[in-house]
């Protein structure tokens, strides 16, 4: 990438993209001594165009692209262009497929909060074996995901109408063991990693975002809502059968990254409690409704948003009339996250041991913010 | 929040600024829609974020309309009392794409701003750190999000 200049007396770092903790991108530096006066994020070595690629497929055919966006959420990610197909379409979606929608992205939820508490431990650097905590309990529910949609990874289960097909015999039993097993482990997380004195002097009190900056900066997802704003789409404008479901939206007042980590710690736990919920009380009934194969939009517009893992995404679909979309443009929640991250470093002192558990408090995908 | 009150909304920003906003309309429940003028482009949107309380910035992104030889770059906002998103639009002629840069306003908008030069060619004036973002610096290939823009591998 063309550079910004350096400031005299300052010296610029390359950290990443081979950087075992950096993700696939690039983060300049400018240091004097320990302490890091500027943070440039050096983004799109993993830009694919998926905007131009769903210009250029049906809109089924679009679901699996998009998909790709974050694999460790794909519920998520694809629940936001189906959405945004079901309105252009004017499709009705069936109750009980709703559900099984939210359980969906509930698990996926997990799943990925999982991911970033393992790799923020990894960060912490003393905590290697709860990375490995982390995957192996992710396997509960990537057995879930494999019964429910025949795959562990990006399911493209739901489709425009409802749902792929209905739950399987007997799932909803395996849904409540799986959601006991978890809380007891997240107890033991909580008392292991989260209440030690070693994770506590890494991440307290590191790189404050106040709540007025994470508003003005476009933050979103845990990391505005662990600056103490309860902004959650969820709950703002309730999609799939999150305006039946009962559970909180999760702020910490601290600001810090100890507080972030908190935010997806406490959010899983309102995501068994959802998981629990779908699983005594999901509604009977059809899971799809019959849609053409290749359905001709009206032209129009609409934009749709879902909350994912990581925070907001926004999908705004243009139709023309024709079996594709005209334009579609993806609001990702972690391209907002990244420029609050290039900002940390004047809004609070961040030192260069910092940088990891700084900017895996944000939990950055990278294929997210690149699209 | 019902309909009526983003009716309200999109009333009184026409209101504020007759001269200025070509149209104002609520799109759905929480979605409204804002169309300037782009000599007014600036002055409205200081007195959405000022007096209408669009202070958190959402993303950016524009739409190519070659036949009608246009482009259209949209802002989205948030309101985070009212949990309405504004898009905030302003129609470009094709041949003359310059726009003063929204990051005076809201300076998150600038990776959006930076992402939407690489992909459609708009020159935003006075932007504080215009690089690009998404593409490899060396990339001559065009705008790839344009709508005459033919990659390898699509007909």
């Amino acid at each position: 990438m063309s550079e910004p200049e350096i400031k005299p007396d300052i010296m610029r770092m390359s950290w990443g993209p081979q950087h075992p903790m950096s993700g696939q991108t690039r983060i300049l530096l400018d240091v004097d001594g320990e302490k890091v006066h500027r943070i440039i994020a050096d983004l799109g070595f993993t830009h694919r165009g998926i905007e131009k690629t769903l210009e250029n497929r049906t809109f089924f055919q679009g679901i699996i692209p998009i998909e790709r966006m974050v694999m460790a959420d794909t519920a998520n990610i694809g629940l936001g262009y189906i959405t945004a197909i079901e309105e252009s379409l004017g499709i009705e979606v069936p109750e009980r497929a709703n559900w099984i929608r939210s359980l969906l992205c509930e698990m996926g939820r997990i799943n990925s909060h999982l991911y970033a508490f393992g790799l923020q431990a990894e960060a912490t650097g003393y905590f290697p074996a709860v990375f490995l905590w982390t995957t192996t309990d992710r396997t509960v529910l990537l057995k879930l995901f494999e019964e429910l949609t025949g795959a562990r990874w990006s399911y493209n289960f739901s489709l425009p109408g409802g749902v792929y097909k209905d739950l399987p015999e007997g799932f909803e039993a395996k849904v409540i063991e799986g959601v006991h097993y978890l809380r007891r482990r997240f107890e033991d997380y909580w008392t292991a990693m989260v209440e030690n004195a070693v994770f506590e002097a890494r991440c307290d009190n590191v790189a404050v975002l106040k709540p007025e900056d994470a508003i003005r900066l476009g933050a979103t997802g845990p990391v505005l809502r662990g600056s103490g704003v309860a902004l959650d789409v969820r709950k703002d404008e309730p999609y799939a059968a999150y305006a039946d479901l009962d559970f909180d939206v999760i702020t910490e007042p601290a600001c810090d990254v100890m507080a972030r980590t908190k935010v997806r710690f406490k959010e899983i736990g309102q995501s068994l409690r959802i998981m629990e919920q779908i699983a005594n009380e999901v509604p009977g009934g059809p899971v799809r409704t019959r849609v053409p194969l290749i359905p001709r939009s009206k032209p129009g517009e609409v934009l749709s948003r879902v909350e994912t893992a990581r925070g907001e995404m926004d999908v705004h679909m243009f139709t023309d009339g024709g079996s594709n979309p005209y334009r579609v443009k993806i609001g990702s929640p972690t391209l907002r996250n990244m420029y609050v991250f290039e900002r940390l470093a004047e809004l609070d002192e961040v030192l260069m041991a910092d940088i990891p558990v700084v900017i895996n408090s944000i939990d950055p995908w990278y294929l997210d913010s690149d699209r | 929040m019902s309909g009526v009150s983003e009716a309200d909304l999109a009333e009184k920003v026409k209101a504020a600024h007759p001269d200025l906003v070509e149209s104002s309309e609520v799109l759905r429940e929480r979605r409204v829609s804002v169309t300037v003028k782009r000599d007014g482009f600036l002055e409205v949107a200081k007195s959405l974020r000022d007096d209408f309380g669009f202070i958190h910035p959402v993303c950016g992104g524009a739409v190519d309309y070659p036949k009608e030889s246009r482009m259209q770059m949209i802002y989205y906002l948030l309101h985070p009392g009212l949990k309405v998103i504004l898009t905030y639009r302003v129609n470009l002629p094709r041949d003359d794409l310059r726009l003063p840069t929204l990051t005076q306003v809201w300076e998150a908008m600038s990776f959006h701003e930076r992402e939407t030069h690489d992909m459609f060619g708009i020159e935003f004036e006075g932007h504080p750190n215009m690089i690009p973002l998404l593409i490899p610096p060396d990339w001559r290939g065009g705008y790839p999000l344009r709508k005459d823009f033919k990659g390898e591998g699509v007909e």
